[in-house]
């Protein structure tokens, strides 16, 4: 078979991320079960061990006010976005939805699609923790996962073995380290790879099965280990906030009238998404996935080390700041999110202090392009000290 | 003619004493944090702690200080808070950006008594964090925040109930580590059963509000339910509510009510909302309209039966069976105050529609509502806002239902004209919808 | 026979009619303004003057819309007054006797009313704060393009693609269309955009109520075609526009005298 290149390869990734319910329904057609989740701390190794492919559900950035009626209008633009498509019968071909207790807005979108969308029969809620870094979380969450282990094994009508488990497990921590390898392209100043573009390939791994997605994403690190740096020179900046799968936001950062690069997005459609591991070996599968998931960069929703009342997070944030350099920091959440602005108002100092400048862009489900434009321009002219 | 109530003053002195007690004492822990966490478990520190509590204090200081509590709200969102968040949260974090605290007694004191440590628990997506912001602006108070998960029919899952009796456990070491006190175990189970008893009497009280006419009114239950949310440990509190408890249930006996013209019997579901609320109630009064339940003010510091045969019911449990629960040891004690909280209806219905749902149900057809009112808080981060948007879908075309936009205490929210539109509306549906079933 | 007015004193707009039993002999329509009660006189004068009726002609006046209440204020000596969704029901009654529920798209307020076959309020769904002001954001942003709404309808009514505004609140809606308007976006696309928008919020509050058939349309945006060519899919009912929409409010204020 002859190689791809690697723009090739990131553009398969792109088309699948542009048409998520298109991929979805061809995996089904070859006599894949599928489940649907809305929030990542749903563990997609024990869906795969039941052999079913997760699906993320994202947005469709249609505006709509359809949900209105459902949710409240201050909730924000994603879930608003999710629970429509559940609404408007988009995802009707899904075998399930799952999600762990997540955020409040995200949430209610579940509740509407089992409410209002016709998965009453179909759905299931991991109970979780709501702070993650309690004592006995791990403890719990294993708890949970064995409930929800054996409704799936009802669901699907067959034992789910601890070979099961660990194959699964091995297959989503390869999807995690190939991610990482990704990320550091980032790190260097002449990228073979953009930001945008590895914003683009992290989003197609959570709409892909991961035994499909794994070689392709191998093959395009290696055909980028000998490519030459393409990325944009200028200046770094750094994303972090909420979920984001607008790539034309990305694609604006490195489009603007100053040369800037996106460096890096703390977000969980990207780094928090996969930046962890599940220990491999352990005799108790769900124990050791619990552990996984509460290694993760914590969404700032469960963050809240109990004795202290510390944001974990900004832990990694100050570890990604020190490996990946940016020169300046762009706040990017949901607007209406409450859990992401709690945050933002405590991380600024701490980037002060690192003498990093920063600003906020609140997403909807379409966003004022020339203003962001403008406030990007202005955060690239406060980093390099000019006027326009 | 309308009942008064004699048992009225000591309500409000007691929560009086309280925030006094935090504000000016000089000896003792200052403790802070949501009044949804379990509290016995501070008081095997001692008898000498001084609570303050984010909700009750936001809510009274909104109602006593309306202009301080715009400043508040203001000075927190300049020092970065957003527009959207928690209007109870950024007042109380605005009272520590502005280094001054007022209370119910009128008094505002300049300086913020800093806390001696934060315990709380975490509500929503944003609760623990309001206390993470307070921790961190005081230059850092040590704070545990109970992970409390909650949900319908939480009590009765073993797991959720060993979770959250871990945590308090844990909580118990670090509360001796970081006050450097011995844990009283006798103090703690004391405080328990009065913390158990309190809140079972509480649901008494709202339960004898089935009968017609209903004795007490929101308005009455606004004012009589601090007490149980600021401190319900002590044994004046237990008190305090045994005293109320015989006092309505002489009412109802004799039939009488502190509203005695009651044409129309409502239920409400929204958060007790400072403002606003005179205006609504003078238009219902007028036609003759009360609430006379409300899943808030009853279900914030109140037990019930609860989830029988998957329905909702509201009877209230029998006080003396508290007495007779088996707290002979420390985790037998966590476990059972662990259990009552996670029954609370609020518990229950943050984190599960269906559980929101069926207590609407059966609030409806036990207290024999003519119309449901509902008022969805704009910066409320739970059921509180959406909850009720789903249920004006469900019931409106059951009963009456009106919905109207409301904040806890952010006037500016608030859409006080519109809300007074609708609470006409509101009349004029219960009216035609009694003339057409007569 | 009685010669009565009704009057609709709403936020943007002040309607009087002038009926006689069930003929319209006159009616008007004047900003309301800052001032409520000169805005009434001034409509009810217009309306009398088409007709060539002195005010001592009439027999009565009732009045309804959202400053009702200030109307009791001396000179205007109104007979009584009644709440907006009473007089919108009885006034949709009367102009279609088949309909049973009206959507009422006003400057400020939206709602829509369902009614039994006398013109009685059985049910009301009205909009939230977040909503307020639907149609003076249609008109804003008309001035903002600088045409008139008629135009802007008729503009509408010719675009070829597809555009969004956020649909949140006005607020960001109107700074959304002002941004892709900077674009370069198609002035057309952007019209339909906003009268997308607008049908949009009005369906999602219309859809928490059940609508019984027939279902009218009422209000002065109902003379948007742009948005009337929306909201049947958005509600999947079928609508008709009540002929005299922006007066189906003071109708009804005389029909309940």
């Amino acid at each position: 078979m002859m190689k791809e290149g690697p723009d090739t390869i990131i553009e398969r990734f792109h088309s699948i991320s542009e048409n998520p319910q298109e991929y979805a329904k061809s995996r089904q057609g070859k006599g894949q079960l599928l489940a649907g989740y809305m929030c990542t701390h749903v563990p997609e190794e024990i869906l795969y061990a039941a052999g079913i492919i997760p699906v993320r559900i994202l947005s469709s950035h249609v505006s709509q006010a359809m949900t209105r009626s459902y949710m409240h209008e201050t909730y924000c633009s994603f879930s608003h976005d999710c629970a429509y498509q559940g609404l408007a019968h988009n995802y009707d071909f899904l075998d399930l939805i799952v999600t762990s207790s997540s955020c409040i807005h995200m949430g209610e979108a579940f509740n509407v699609w089992v409410r209002f969308a016709g998965f009453q029969e179909k759905s299931f809620l991991i109970p979780y923790p709501h702070i993650i870094e309690t004592k006995p979380a791990a403890a719990f969450m294993a708890a949970s996962f064995e409930e929800f282990k054996q409704f799936l094994e009802k669901f699907v009508k067959k034992s789910i073995t601890d070979g099961d488990i660990e194959r699964a497990i091995r297959v989503c921590n390869q999807t995690r380290r190939l991610l990482k390898r990704l990320w550091e392209f980032l790190r260097s100043e002449s990228s073979p790879i953009t930001g945008p573009e590895v914003a683009t390939v992290t989003l197609a791994s959570q709409l892909m099965d991961k035994e499909e997605y794994n070689p392709m994403l191998e093959q395009l690190i290696q055909s980028l280990e000998v490519e030459p740096g393409k990325a944009p020179s200028g200046v770094r900046l750094m994303v972090t906030g909420g979920a984001c799968d607008d790539p034309g936001i990305f694609d604006l950062i490195e489009h603007l009238n100053y040369s800037a690069k996106l460096i890096f997005i703390d977000s969980c459609t990207a780094t928090r998404y996969f930046w962890f591991e599940v220990p491999e070996n352990r005799s108790d599968k769900l124990q050791a996935i619990a552990e996984g998931y509460i290694r993760r960069i914590p969404c700032p929703a469960k963050d809240n080390v109990p004795g202290t009342g510390e944001k974990k997070r900004f832990r990694f944030i100050q570890q990604f700041i020190e490996e990946f350099r940016p020169d300046g920091v762009v706040f990017l959440y949901q607007r209406f999110c409450s859990p992401q602005p709690m945050d933002v108002v405590a991380l600024k100092p701490i980037l002060d202090k690192l003498g990093i400048p920063s600003t906020e862009l609140e997403l909807d489900t379409t966003v004022p392009i020339t203003q962001f434009r403008t406030q990007l321009e202005a955060l690239v002219e406060v980093i390099k000290g000019v006027t326009p | 003619m309308a009942y008064t109530l004699t048992t009225w003053n000591d309500f409000k002195n007691y929560q009086t004493t309280c925030y006094r007690n935090y504000l000016y004492a000089s000896e003792g822990l200052r403790v802070m944090g949501s009044t949804w966490s379990v509290l016995a478990p501070l008081k095997g520190l001692g008898e000498d702690l001084h609570l303050i509590g984010g909700e009750p204090h936001a809510a009274s200081t909104a109602g006593t200080f309306p202009e301080e509590s715009r400043e508040d709200i203001s000075a927190a969102e300049v020092a970065g808070l957003g527009f959207h968040s928690c209007s109870y949260l950024k007042l109380f974090v605005g009272e520590v950006v502005r280094d001054k605290i007022g209370i119910t007694d009128k008094t505002i004191k300049e300086g913020y008594p800093r806390p001696d440590l934060i315990w709380t628990t975490h509500l929503c997506s944003q609760h623990s964090k309001w206390y993470q912001e307070v921790s961190r602006r005081l230059g850092g108070v040590p704070m545990y925040a109970i992970d409390m998960i909650g949900g319908g029919d939480a009590e009765k899952d073993p797991k959720i109930v060993n979770y959250v009796s871990d945590q308090i456990e844990e909580g118990i070491h670090w509360l001796e580590r970081v006050t450097g006190r011995g844990f009283s175990d006798e103090l703690f189970i004391k405080a328990a059963r009065n913390e158990i008893k309190v809140l079972v009497l509480w649901g008494n009280i709202c339960a004898l509000n089935r009968h017609a006419p209903a004795p007490l009114d929101e308005r009455r239950f606004i004012a009589l339910f601090p007490p149980a949310v600021v401190d319900r440990t002590t044994d004046e509190t237990v008190q305090l509510y045994e005293a109320l408890l015989k006092e309505v249930r002489h009412m109802v006996e004799t039939g009488q009510s502190v509203v005695p013209d009651q044409r129309f019997r409502i239920v409400y579901f929204g958060i007790a909302h400072t403002y606003g609320h005179p205006e609504m109630a003078r238009i219902l009064r007028d036609a003759g309209a009360e609430i006379v339940a409300s899943v808030y003010t009853f279900g914030t510091c109140g037990n019930f039966r609860g989830f029988v045969g998957g329905k909702w019911s509201w009877d209230p449990l029998d006080p003396t069976w508290v007495d007779e629960l088996d707290l002979s040891t420390r985790r037998k004690a966590i476990t059972e105050l662990v259990k009552i909280a996670l029954g609370w209806p609020t518990w229950q219905g943050v984190r599960s529609y269906w559980a929101l749902e069926s207590m609407a149900r059966a609030m409806v057809a036990e207290y024999k509502a003519d119309g449901l009112l509902l008022a969805p808080s704009r910066s409320c981060e739970t059921d509180f806002r959406n909850g009720y948007v789903g249920m004006q879908r469900i019931f409106k075309s059951e009963i009456p239902t009106v919905e109207y936009d409301s904040d806890q205490v952010d006037v500016r929210k608030m859409d006080l004209p519109g809300a007074q539109r609708k609470t006409e509306l509101f009349v004029h549906l219960m009216e035609a919808h009694k003339r057409r079933s007569t | 026979m009685k010669i009565l007015a009704g009057l609709d004193v709403g936020h943007v707009n002040t309607k009087a009619i002038l009926m006689k039993g069930q003929e319209i002999l006159g009616y008007s329509t004047v900003p309301t303004g800052y001032d409520v009660v000169a805005a009434a006189q001034t409509a009810l004068r217009h309306a009398l003057d088409t007709v060539g009726v002195s005010r001592g002609g009439l027999a009565g006046i009732v009045t309804t819309g959202i400053f009702r209440e200030r109307m009791k204020e001396p000179p205007l000596d109104i007979t009584r007054t009644v709440a907006d969704y009473v007089a919108d029901a009885k006034g949709a009654s009367f102009l279609s006797r088949n309909s049973r529920t009206v959507i009422d798209i006003g400057g400020n307020i939206q709602k829509a009313i369902r009614y039994d076959q006398n013109g009685n309020t059985l049910d009301v769904i009205q909009n939230d704060k977040c909503a307020d002001g639907l149609g003076i954001f249609y008109t804003t942003m008309a001035k903002a393009i600088g045409i008139s709404e008629q135009e802007m309808s008729e503009l509408a009514l010719q675009s070829t693609q597809k555009v969004s505004v956020a649909i949140h609140c006005a607020a960001s809606a109107e700074s959304e269309a002002i941004d892709l308007m900077c674009q370069g976006i198609d002035i057309a696309d952007v019209a339909e955009a906003i009268s997308r928008f607008i049908a949009e919020r009005v369906a999602a509050m219309c859809t928490t109520m059940s609508l019984e058939k027939e279902i009218v349309v009422a209000g002065g945006l109902a003379k948007s075609k742009a948005l009337m060519k929306h909201l049947p899919s958005l509600i999947e009912q079928d609508v008709s526009i009540l002929s005299f929409p922006e007066y189906v409010g003071a109708i009804g204020a005389v029909m309940s005298y």
